[in-house]
């Protein structure tokens, strides 16, 4: 299986080739309408100098976009998470459950919660999607 | 004095109509603190443990901590305890809402009440005058009718009452805080109506002497600060504890149809958080001083189950009354929960009797002979509201249900027992141990029989709270393991059951950092306890209930897992996997410093400073 470069554009549109081609996504998220972001807080010593900024969309079953992005589009998402680099390293190598980071604080939600709680098998989904890429992580290149 | 308490207990002698403060001495107010670890030892030291938990000479405690009255967030708890007359062994039940917080501004830490009056009566607390009222006309009323009488008679009293339930000796009786708060589990409502006490009312306006009040504001500050960023207490206030719901379905936490199924996603969507919120929600409701408001406030318009507004369910009762009896309408679970409220019946022990009594009638065990006409199918809220009432007034089929479950079971011989998902007589809350080992483990050992709420496991093993700064922790732990949950358990138990000694609602211990409860403990009594002094305390607590229980009769033997819970499920998260019970209880049996017998080893009785208990086993 092909290594991407994580936190690169090709390494989200392998993530969105892997939503777009799941029969089970669509199944899951056919009620889901709303973008999502996704903020990494900059750690230069793990190679992350800057913040990185991600959008992504979905609707009714359907990915749109998920693409790098700056800081003002991604907090025009209906949902913004943020959090630090090794969190979200953690997240989307399946060693640490996304709500349980939420609930733990270690990563921040902005939006409505009872969405995310209503559909929580649609954001399982898109994590456990992720988390089938094999990824070139920056401070392990 | 010590900082932090108001000085003072009550005896209370209901057989004479007595009533006489008392103290208690600060070394042993800072090894004990308050809650029921303080309850448990007046309890040790005092009563006669061998008693019938409904006899006059068997003492009902009303217990608070030292935060209490604080107005620190979450600190409006206070406990109830005695021997329980479910279980046989030590009973004790947390509640929040307003008591704990007047008892204190009455001017008591906590009350002891023996005996059994002639006839009903109050027990009324103003500004420290405790004198008893005849309760004649309340008696027959339910929790909510008395709570709004009372208060006509004293508008600003907060009151603790029993229903019909508690009256006739239901053997899972609840006791009532301001209608929607509620000593739910075992059966300490049945405690009070043997002694004929239908309420307890309080008002006062003492204050608290703190030992540092400047630095405890700080600390509160920064506690409504942490509550104000923490996305469990988002998640508490917008969907209640039932944001629960949909989480546990996936994860394996919920339990289906008596616990015999794994999952069931239409179910759990019907019953959960949001889907209350969008529905019979009117708004959220807070205890005293808690910014969080995970309380909800529902009416359910027209229909069958209407419901006028007034306090919703919580988590554990939309899974007895909804997954659990495979009932998916939520105004059901309103109405039940209406019901039992008013009846005063903890939801979660009443709700497991009837879904053990639906499977039995599915199996054809029971019949409309046995049931009084009544056609339990799986999900007939029609004959669960039904039965209810005749439960509390103990009427035909509802008399053997007001037994508990288990007892119920063994009435009927068979394999009905095998139906009874307990330990220790309490019927387990609505967390699958097949899902979460830990869990499992924390049933087994809890003091009280199967309980969720005296540690703090269901938040570090479902992660949703970290406290490395505490114990060892992982990031993250699987929950179809029993690898490393016995050290999981025994710490998590220690800093649990700190929270019911200091008083501080679960919520709150799992939102806030704990060096700012240890910080505003320490502001208020001036103790300068550390961490591990902290956890010394919540270890010594547990080692003490569990002597009271071994002089009850408790041993090795009754530390296990009920059969069904260790039959694997076919689907869900928790599908094939069962807790590995031997590996847990040696692993946990070492941490704790019990025998083979179960019972304290006399070293950890001496390291804990537990010389008394000692002497009494050995
Ligand atoms: S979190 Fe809920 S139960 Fe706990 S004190 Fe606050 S309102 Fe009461």
């Amino acid at each position: 299986m092909a290594k991407y470069n994580a936190m690169t554009q090709e390494w989200l549109d392998a993530w969105k080739e892997k939503i777009a081609t799941s029969k089970e996504y669509r199944e899951i998220a056919k009620n889901w309408e709303g973008s999502v972001s996704m903020i990494v807080n900059p750690d230069p010593e793990k190679g992350i100098p800057e913040p990185i900024y991600l959008f992504m969309d979905f609707w009714h079953g359907d990915v749109l976009e998920i693409a790098l992005c700056d800081k003002a589009k991604a907090e025009s998402a209906k949902f913004v998470m943020s959090g630090d680099y090794a969190r979200w390293k953690q997240v989307a190598k399946k060693e640490v459950d996304s709500t349980k980071a939420l609930m733990q604080g270690k990563l921040k939600l902005k939006g409505d919660l009872t969405y995310i709680v209503r559909n929580i098998k649609t954001v399982n989904k898109v994590i456990d999607l992720l988390c089938e890429i094999e990824a070139i992580w920056p401070d392990e290149a | 004095m010590a900082n932090g308490y108001a000085g003072r207990f009550l005896r209370v002698d209901l057989t004479d109509g007595l009533c006489s403060p008392f103290t208690v001495e600060e070394d042993r107010l800072r090894k004990f603190i308050g809650g029921s670890s303080l309850g448990a030892k007046l309890f040790l030291d005092g009563y006669p443990l061998d008693a019938d938990p409904l006899a006059p000479e068997s003492p009902l405690m009303v217990m608070t901590g030292p935060m209490v009255g604080s107005g620190f967030p979450g600190t409006s708890r206070f406990a109830v305890c005695a021997k329980s007359p479910l279980t046989g062994i030590w009973g004790e039940s947390a509640c929040g809402g307003t008591f704990g917080p007047e008892l204190k501004k009455a001017g008591y830490d906590g009350i002891v009440i023996t005996g059994r009056a002639e006839k009903p009566v109050v027990l009324s607390i103003v500004e420290g005058e405790a004198k008893l009222i005849d309760a004649s006309g309340l008696w027959g009323r339910d929790i909510y009718e008395t709570t709004d009488l009372l208060k006509e008679a004293d508008k600003g009293a907060k009151a603790l009452v029993i229903g019909p339930a508690g009256e006739n000796l239901v053997r899972f009786a609840a006791i009532g805080n301001d209608k929607g708060h509620f000593v739910g589990r075992t059966g300490l409502g049945a405690v009070m109506g043997a002694k004929r006490l239908k309420a307890i009312s309080v008002r006062g306006e003492g204050k608290l002497a703190k030992a540092d009040e400047a630095r405890f504001r700080e600390l509160h500050r920064e506690a409504v600060q942490q509550i104000k960023d923490s996305a469990l207490a988002g998640s508490l206030h917008a969907m209640g504890s039932d944001a629960n719901m949909d989480i546990g379905m996936i994860n394996g936490d919920v339990p289906v149809k008596n616990w015999s199924v794994g999952e069931d996603f239409d179910l759990s969507s019907a019953l959960s958080g949001p889907t209350l919120s969008e529905t019979y929600l009117t708004r959220a409701h807070a205890c005293a001083h808690c910014p969080v408001a995970c309380k909800r406030v529902v009416r359910v318009p027209d229909g069958p189950f209407q419901t006028e507004e007034g306090p919703g369910p919580e988590y554990e009762t939309c899974a007895t009354f909804g997954t659990m009896i495979m009932n998916r309408d939520l105004a059901g679970v309103i109405k039940a929960n209406e019901i039992c409220n008013r009846l005063g019946m903890d939801t979660i022990s009443c709700g497991a009797a009837i879904a053990w009594a639906m499977e039995l009638f599915e199996k054809g065990t029971l019949t409309v002979k046995e049931t009084d006409g009544l056609d339990l199918a799986w999900g007939n809220m029609e004959s669960v509201l039904a039965l209810l009432p005749r439960i509390a007034r103990r009427e035909g089929f509802g008399d053997l249900l007001a037994q508990g479950s288990l007892a119920a079971a063994r009435k009927i011989g068979g394999n009905a027992v095998d139906a009874v998902v307990h330990v220790k007589g309490l019927d387990l809350p609505m967390h699958d141990p097949r899902g979460f080992h830990g869990m499992g483990l924390a049933y087994m050992m809890s003091n009280r029989g199967a309980c969720h709420l005296q540690h703090a496991v269901l938040a570090t093993e479902q992660g949703m709270a970290s406290w490395p700064q505490l114990f060892p922790m992982k990031d993250d732990y699987k929950g179809t393991t029993s690898e490393g949950k016995a050290e999981l358990v025994f710490h998590s138990e220690n800093y649990g059951i700190l929270g019911n000694s200091l008083s501080i609602c679960h919520y709150l211990t799992d939102c806030l950092k704990p060096e700012t409860i240890r910080d505003a403990f320490n502001a208020i009594t001036g103790f300068g306890l550390d961490f591990d002094g902290l956890m010394a305390c919540g270890a010594r607590d547990w080692t003490l209930k569990r002597g009271i229980n071994n002089l009850l009769g408790v041993t090795e033997k009754d530390d296990v897992l009920p059969k069904r819970i260790m039959t694997p499920l076919a689907e869900g998260a928790g599908a094939g996997s069962v807790p590995d019970v031997e590996k847990l209880k040696r692993e946990y049996y070492a941490l704790r410093g019990l025998d083979e017998r179960g019972f304290p080893r006399e070293e950890k009785l001496r390291e804990l400073g537990l010389d008394d208990l000692r002497e009494r086993l050995y």
